[in-house]
């Protein structure tokens, strides 16, 4: 593990809103390959760090530095939200944000959105080479839908689909942009056990088959505990620990975080 | 009627109805052709030219409609300046013509002037949201509807094109002489039908996905890398285009244009139609501006006389109470009811055979 490189790292960072610290001086590292829980009681600042990751929030002090494409650090802060995506850095929502009102395969196409290299001009036109790039994404959408075992139903709209098919849409969109590290903000909520388990065999498959990373966060233990390789546990924003599963459960900081809430 | 007649039917349409799946645009050249036949009717005496005046309302409003469409039904954006950039085209191409220049370079200089801003009002729709937008761009209407009627290079009530327009520079139709008013029609069917396919190119590519992704969830749009400056600027620039489109087939086909028409009533009648007719779906739209426009000009007019428009009124407000999606959906509800019926009688003729 220590000769993997780094891909995310983090170098505290701080995030405020108002008078309140979101973030708190926090500094951690997600290796190549790696499958990393982050956890916290409710509020902790979890979503916020992803946030800021992601570069929805601008105004976090400290530095993020992410491992490009071509196995260049750069400061994440150089880039527009919208630019993150195409490093190969893609997340998921809290609350599932999908199209409703399009197809489960034009969802997945959304994924590629930045893949694709015709304009519009091309698009009204209806050119060969706008043809032929449509159909490489559908195909593309076809392996992945088939992956996750919701091939299927492809065609039938997101509206009405129950929630464990909705979060496997999410997972699925991530997948179209050929990530590098894909970032799950409580993957498993909302689940039933036995979807919880599938999620577990298929993050794994996705880390396999993809070559991926993965940062997650997460409320279940059991679920954080049976996936990852090293977990970081963060309280009021500020970092407590990060190591392996076993100790983590072990550490006396986290035990006190948690200590009076369930599990 | 029995089942068997309605397979039968099913049976003869069936490779049609696959071909045009196959090929979703065919079905807008096929309705287009069935709609030209209307260029016939008067010269058979079986319809007077006002009548297809009106149905060239229908197209001009159908066409207007549709990027509005864009705005209220993909992009979760809203103008109430239409009208303003319908004047733009009509006025503008006459405008053009009339100081000498070729139809075809007047067309791509209006085009090029409202298209500009519509991309000013896309930049400034990432400042201002909901309501502040829709009294933004109701005041860019206005303020267009004031140059036409107060600056002296728009003459007054109206521009005559003189003459007619000329197509390649030799093609003369004049709306004085009745075939090349049919000829005019026509050209104004192509039009749509060609705007109608560039609609469907467009939502069914990358730009309709990440104009519905942008506006059912931001967040989730830029995370993939979607800009929303770029699309709110597409969206505001594709609907005062084909505005604009409409204004241009406005002048094309009446060639007298008055400067006063293109105010507000104009902007919320094309709402009307999008609301009515069907958000996100082109044949929705085209329905839309029938219900609005047609219906009430061409059917209750000759029935009710100046009431129509009360009955056209309620008609309108049934139809957002049974179909909030827009009428085009009772599509849906034919089709389930015609399989409905065909099981029905499928069952009655096994219990026949008992
Ligand atoms: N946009 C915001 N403006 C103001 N305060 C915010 C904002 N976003 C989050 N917060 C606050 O920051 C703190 C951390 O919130 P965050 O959503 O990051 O927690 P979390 O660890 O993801 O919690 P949960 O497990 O409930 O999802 C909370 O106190 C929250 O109220
Ligand atoms: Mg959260």
């Amino acid at each position: 593990m220590e000769s993997k490189k780094t891909i995310l790292e983090l170098n505290k960072v701080s995030m405020h809103f108002g008078g309140l610290t979101a973030v708190d001086e926090l500094s951690l590292d997600v290796k190549e390959g790696e499958i990393v829980g982050l956890i916290g009681p409710n509020g902790a600042g979890k979503t916020t760090v992803f946030n800021c990751v992601t570069q929805f929030y601008k105004e976090y002090t400290g530095d993020i530095y992410f491992q490009n494409h071509d196995g260049d650090q750069v400061d994440l802060r150089d880039y527009k939200v919208t630019d993150i995506a195409k490093l190969g850095l893609i997340r998921t929502f809290q609350n599932v944000e999908l199209v409703k009102d399009l197809s489960i395969l034009d969802n997945l196409l959304i994924g590629a959105h930045h893949h694709y290299e015709t304009g519009i001009i091309q698009h009204i036109l209806h050119t060969k080479k706008a043809r032929s790039e449509e159909k490489r994404m559908k195909e593309k959408a076809y392996e992945i839908l088939k992956f996750l075992k919701i091939y299927e139903i492809k065609d039938f709209y997101v509206a009405g689909q129950p929630y464990g098919i909705l979060k496997k849409i999410e997972i699925a969109r991530t997948l179209m942009s050929d990530p590098k590290l894909i970032i799950l903000d409580e993957p498993a909520a909302g689940l039933n056990d036995q979807e919880t388990d599938e999620l577990e065999t298929l993050i794994h498959q996705i880390r396999e088959n993809y070559h991926t990373t993965i940062l997650l966060i997460e409320h279940d233990m059991g679920f954080v505990m049976n996936i990852c390789d090293r977990v970081c546990a963060i309280n009021f924003g500020k970092f407590l620990a990060m190591d392996i599963p076993k100790n983590i459960q072990k550490n006396p900081s986290v035990q006190e975080a948690y200590l009076g809430k369930d599990e | 009627m029995n089942v068997k007649f309605l397979t039968k039917i099913e049976e003869l349409l069936g490779p049609f109805s696959a071909k045009l799946r196959k090929h979703p645009n065919l079905t807008f050249v096929v309705f287009g052709l069935l709609l030209c036949l209307v260029a016939l009717l008067p010269h058979l005496g079986l319809m007077n030219f006002g009548t297809m005046s009106i149905i060239a309302y229908i197209t001009i409003y159908a066409v207007t409609a549709l990027g509005l469409n864009i705005l209220l039904g993909f992009s979760g954006l809203i103008s109430l300046g239409t009208a303003g950039f319908v004047g733009a085209g009509a006025l503008g191409t006459a405008v053009f013509i009339e100081m000498g220049l070729p139809f075809e370079l007047a067309v791509v200089l209006v085009l090029t002037i409202s298209g500009s801003i519509g991309a000013l009002i896309g930049l400034f729709s990432l400042k201002v949201e909901g309501i502040y937008l829709a009294i933004a761009t109701l005041f860019v209407g206005e303020i267009l509807r004031q140059i036409y009627t107060q600056v002296p290079i728009f003459g007054g009530n109206s521009i005559q094109i003189d003459g007619g327009i000329k197509l390649l520079g030799f093609i003369e139709l004049s709306q004085i002489f009745k075939e090349q008013r049919s000829m005019l029609f026509v050209l104004l069917v192509i039009i749509m039908v060609l705007m109608m396919i560039a609609m469907n190119n467009i939502i069914k590519s990358k730009t309709g996905r990440a104009l519905l992704a942008m506006s059912r969830s931001e967040h989730a749009a830029q995370a993939m890398g979607i800009s929303l400056l770029k699309y709110r600027l597409t969206a505001f620039v594709l609907a005062t285009l084909f505005a604009t489109v409409g204004g241009i087939m406005y002048a094309m086909y009446f060639q007298t244009i008055p400067t006063t028409s293109w105010s507000l009533d104009l902007s919320l009648f094309i709402i009307a139609m999008v609301v009515v007719g069907g958000f996100k779906s082109i044949y929705g739209t085209f329905l839309g501006a029938f219900i609005i426009h047609g219906i009430p000009n061409l059917i209750l007019k000759d029935l009710l006389g100046d009431i129509s428009y009360i009955f056209s009124g309620v008609l309108i407000i049934l139809v957002i109470i049974f179909y909030p999606n827009g009428f085009v959906y009772i599509w849906v509800d034919i089709k389930k009811g015609y399989s409905k019926l065909k099981k029905r009688l499928q069952k009655d003729v096994t219990t026949d055979g008992k």
